[in-house]
């Protein structure tokens, strides 16, 4: 047998790439079930399987005090509902090959369902049994607070989950919905008792803070009459307002360097960073241009910061970042885990980077990218069922319409190197961010230090205030 | 539920399969090499995985950094993973991509070896040093992962040692060793490459015959065939890490992936751990609160495969009564066997969640190259299927009790805020 043969010619060279495919619109049918609840439905047979979400516009935002509760309330929702316990709800769905999934994020809570087509049917009562009758039992809640309770207990483990909650908490403070974990504190958990657990489904679980969304292989004739026969009965009520925003710790205030936080974990093999800065809400103008910009910072394998951090230094497994477009403005964010010793090397280079963005503008190739890039996103987005149901309940979350995705992608066609710049001197804001790091203080602060970030402020695992 | 392909194979050797979905204007390029960490030489474990992150590292018509670059210019990405039998890679894109995707596979195929440098060797074993530490020693329980399949298979057998390997062989891995495993493993006639999607299929394999027609056929490597392992013994070993909870976690040699009894344990193992309606879920979470979380797989692989079973004690309880309690479901499910209901809900969400995941191009697409790679021909749904349809409570408590007669390893993992690093425990221990 022969060894390696010199490559043809036509080898030497990129073939040619020829135009962007055109994306044909995924226009799904609205309607409206007799109790007001909005459904959109959009039909693909790809595999035998509905994918359905139902979107609550409260999440974690409504627990107030109580952090911990809306995820909490998630949690208890199919433990036992209508006719069935809790073990018989978890067996019956199984038999049905159905997976229900229930959630709780900052904006909204979901129950998420995917089912073979031919269980459907039965599938959807029992989702409905969760939503409109759940049991949330005492002695349920008493074991499942039990079980959350150890679950917050072991999250200490965790490095990167403790640096998000834990920048989190800087970033957006005490009094703002946003800064508090969304699983909640130990602290607070223990407080929850099941009649604010049935407080929060009863005013929220409401088809007129509900929508939902149908994807996949199912029957168009019948579906009204299907979610009608589930879901019909299901009544309006009345919903508090919204809690609203404090306004954001204010940024800079003229510092010329970043805050800097420390969770000590002694003896850890790597630094868990993360830089946090205020961003942005869903519904700014700014989102598909910050989405460009963010692509090439730091969202995407041959971004600014991964190319540095990981492929240039060898400081990381992935450096990235990205923007959290929330109902009241969220944070802009870069992280990675680095080696213990190259930890102040890598703060660095991220300082190097988030200023570089602010001083010079993007190239034409970059901006080309990070359009393709965008694009390609969306389109495999809206490529599989389970994506479709997501995306379009994400979209009804926060009232947006059917047409969105294609907006988006117009918006995009229209953002200049001027705009990137602008939006980068506007939320790229290194010196007013604030650095949270988990990791070995020992072995990382003089370095730290050494580079003229300030005294760290110590905080546990909660993100409480230790003493320095 | 059929996936239409059709397959071809060039005079060097390489398997093609095409499977063209229109669904959305999407390709999908899925490239296996059936070389793993099995494949590895002494001293050099960690190797199949360091050389997959060298592969992104340039060629000699596409130099570093042009792979990820070129491909991400246009809107597609990419990644690549390595287990114990096989290397993948892929790409997905929109369709006009599919042409450079092809171009840049079959550059690093016959070039790589070529171009790679000292440089790009140490930047990526810095890189893979920083994912053993991000994924095993820096994550609860993770160097307790590490440490299963150096007790359970024998040094000489090639599952002795896990994936990402040991830091000092990967310190030790040089240029030399990238060049001799490139020409050794990296031939057409040791791959198969899957492409899914939007496109043409007659200018598919037109595309395909150009950029990898031309290469030359080399005989595939033999892969290695060891006597199966077996424990003489049962095991036991306690390891510390910066956990708040003890783990108790059980490994039984096992059959190997699609042998009789595989799909058997797939239903034990839901059985015993699949979620809440499980018989350890039940018992250990839901009565007796003894246990915050309790899992069962069946790990299947090529060369013989694992049955885990695990549990988390409260850290109020005593752990050995979580562990009788363990033995007392182990022991009642290898007697009686599943109820026929239980067979039925663990068969229905098994072919559910595979259901669910053909939903997806790229997973379709490592589906066929999955079934090509292990039974030789990429209609692999349908006899997949047929092994779960088939599953039985006799079967499945026979397949069970087999595996419980044999040898086990307990592992206990306890809290040690002051653990030692990984490396220094596995050098201690063997």
């Amino acid at each position: 047998m022969s060894a390696r043969v010199p490559p043809p010619e036509h080898m030497t060279r990129a073939p040619s790439v020829g135009p962007l495919p055109h994306l044909e619109p995924t226009r799904p049918k609205r309607f409206v079930l007799s109790n007001g609840l909005e459904v959109t439905a959009e039909r693909r047979a790809v595999a035998p399987l509905v994918a359905v979400n139902i979107m609550f516009r409260s999440g974690s935002d409504a627990d107030r005090e109580l952090a911990g509760l809306g995820s909490s309330t998630a949690d208890m929702l199919d433990e036992g509902a209508g006719a069935r316990g809790p073990l018989k709800m978890a067996e019956d769905l199984e038999q049905l090959g159905a997976d229900l999934w229930l959630g709780c994020g900052r904006d909204g809570s979901q129950l998420s369902l995917q089912v073979p087509r031919k269980t459907f049917e039965e599938a959807l009562a029992l989702a409905a049994d969760v939503l409109l009758r759940p049991r949330l039992d005492a002695d349920d809640w008493a074991r499942v607070k039990h079980d959350r309770l150890t679950a917050l207990q072991q999250r200490r483990d965790q490095a990167e989950a403790v640096a998000g909650l834990v920048s989190d908490r800087v970033l957006y403070g005490d009094a703002h919905p946003y800064g508090r974990s969304s699983e909640g504190f130990e602290r607070t958990v223990e407080r929850i008792g099941i009649d604010d657990v049935r407080r929060y489904h009863a005013t929220y679980y409401r088809p007129n803070n509900a929508a939902l969304v149908v994807a996949g292989d199912f029957d168009e004739e019948k579906l009204p009459a299907q979610l009608e026969a589930a879901i019909g009965a299901w009544k309006p009520g009345d919903l508090p307002a919204p809690v609203p925003a404090t306004p954001l710790p204010s940024g800079g205030n003229g510092r010329t360097m970043p805050r800097l936080v420390i969770v000590d974990r002694p003896k850890a093999p790597q630094s868990v960073v993360r830089i946090v800065a205020p961003g942005t809400d869903r519904l700014s103008p700014d989102r598909p241009a910050l989405s460009m910009l963010n692509a090439i910072l730091g969202g995407s394998f041959t971004s600014r910061l991964n190319f540095n951090l990981r492929e240039q230094k060898g400081y990381t497994y992935g450096a990235g970042s990205s923007f959290s477009f929330l109902r009241r403005p969220g944070s802009f964010a870069a992280r990675a885990a680095v080696f213990t010793e190259v930890t102040a090397a890598a703060v660095t280079e991220f300082l190097v980077e988030l200023r570089a963005v602010r001083e010079r503008p993007f190239t034409d190739e970059e901006r080309t990218k990070a359009r393709a890039m965008l694009l390609d996103r969306v389109a495999e987005g809206l490529a599989t069922s389970g994506g479709i149901a997501a995306n379009f309940a994400e979209l009804a979350l926060y009232g947006l319409p059917l047409d969105e995705p294609e907006r988006f992608i117009a918006a995009l066609e229209r953002v200049t190197a001027d705009d990137l710049l602008r939006l980068a001197q506007k939320y790229v804001d290194p010196d007013g961010s604030c650095i949270t790091i988990v990791g070995d203080r020992a072995a990382i602060e003089p370095s730290l230090r050494a580079i003229g970030l300030p005294a760290p402020e110590l905080r546990d695992a909660d993100g409480e205030r230790l003493p320095g | 539920m059929k996936i239409e392909f059709e397959t071809f194979v060039l005079p060097n050797g390489l398997t093609v399969i095409l499977h063209v979905d229109r669904g959305s204007p999407l390709v999908a390029v899925n490239l296996w090499y059936h070389v793993g960490s099995k494949d590895e030489a002494p001293g050099r474990t960690g190797f199949a995985h360091l050389f997959e992150h060298l592969m992104f590292m340039g060629s000699k018509h596409a130099p570093y950094p042009s792979f990820d670059a070129i491909m991400e210019s246009w809107g597609g990405h990419n990644n690549g993973t390595t287990s114990n039998d096989r290397t993948n890679y892929y790409e997905i894109g929109p369709r006009n991509l599919l042409e450079t995707f092809l171009w840049l596979e079959a550059d690093r195929l016959a070039t790589l070896a070529e171009v790679i440098t000292e440089e790009e060797l140490e930047k990526q074993r810095k890189v893979v040093l920083n994912e053993r530490r991000q994924s095993y020693e820096n994550r609860p329980y993770g160097r307790t992962e590490l440490r299963i399949p150096e007790i359970m298979y024998p040094e000489a057998h090639p599952y002795h040692w896990p994936t990402i390997g040991s830091q000092a062989d990967l310190e030790a891995a040089s240029v030399d060793d990238v060049r001799s495993f490139f020409e050794r493993f990296y031939r057409p006639s040791n791959a198969s490459l899957c492409i899914a999607g939007d496109f043409d299929t007659a200018e598919a394999r037109r595309l395909v015959d150009k950029y990898f027609g031309w290469q030359a056929a080399r005989e595939a490597p033999r892969p290695p065939a060891p006597a199966p392992a077996v424990l003489d013994a049962d095991r036991a070993e306690t390891v510390g890490d910066r956990v708040q909870l003890t783990r108790l976690r059980l490994a039984w040699h096992s059959p190997a992936l699609f042998a009789p009894g595989d799909a058997d344990l797939d239903i034990a193992a839901h059985t015993l751990g699949g979620g809440k309606s499980s018989r350890l879920y039940k018992s250990l979470v839901f009565e007796k609160r003894i246990a915050q979380d309790v899992f069962a797989y069946q790990s299947s692989q090529r060369l013989g495969s694992l049955f885990h079973v695990g549990a988390t004690a409260k850290p109020e309880r005593d752990p050995a009564e979580v562990a009788r309690a363990v033995d007392d479901e182990l022991a009642r499910l290898a007697g009686e066997g599943p109820t026929a209901a239980e067979v039925d809900r663990a068969r229905n969400t098994h072919l559910a969640d595979f259901y669910k995941s053909l939903d997806h191009l790229q997973t379709r697409a490592d589906l066929l190259n999955h079934y090509q790679y292990l039974i030789g021909d990429p209609d692999g749904v349908d006899r997949d299927v047929a092994r779960y349809e088939a599953a039985t409570p006799a079967s499945v408590r026979d397949a069970f009790a087999a595996v419980l007669a044999k040898h086990r390893l307990a592992l206990t993992t306890v809290p040690d805020a002051n653990a030692p690093a990984p490396e220094a425990q596995g050098e201690e221990a063997s």
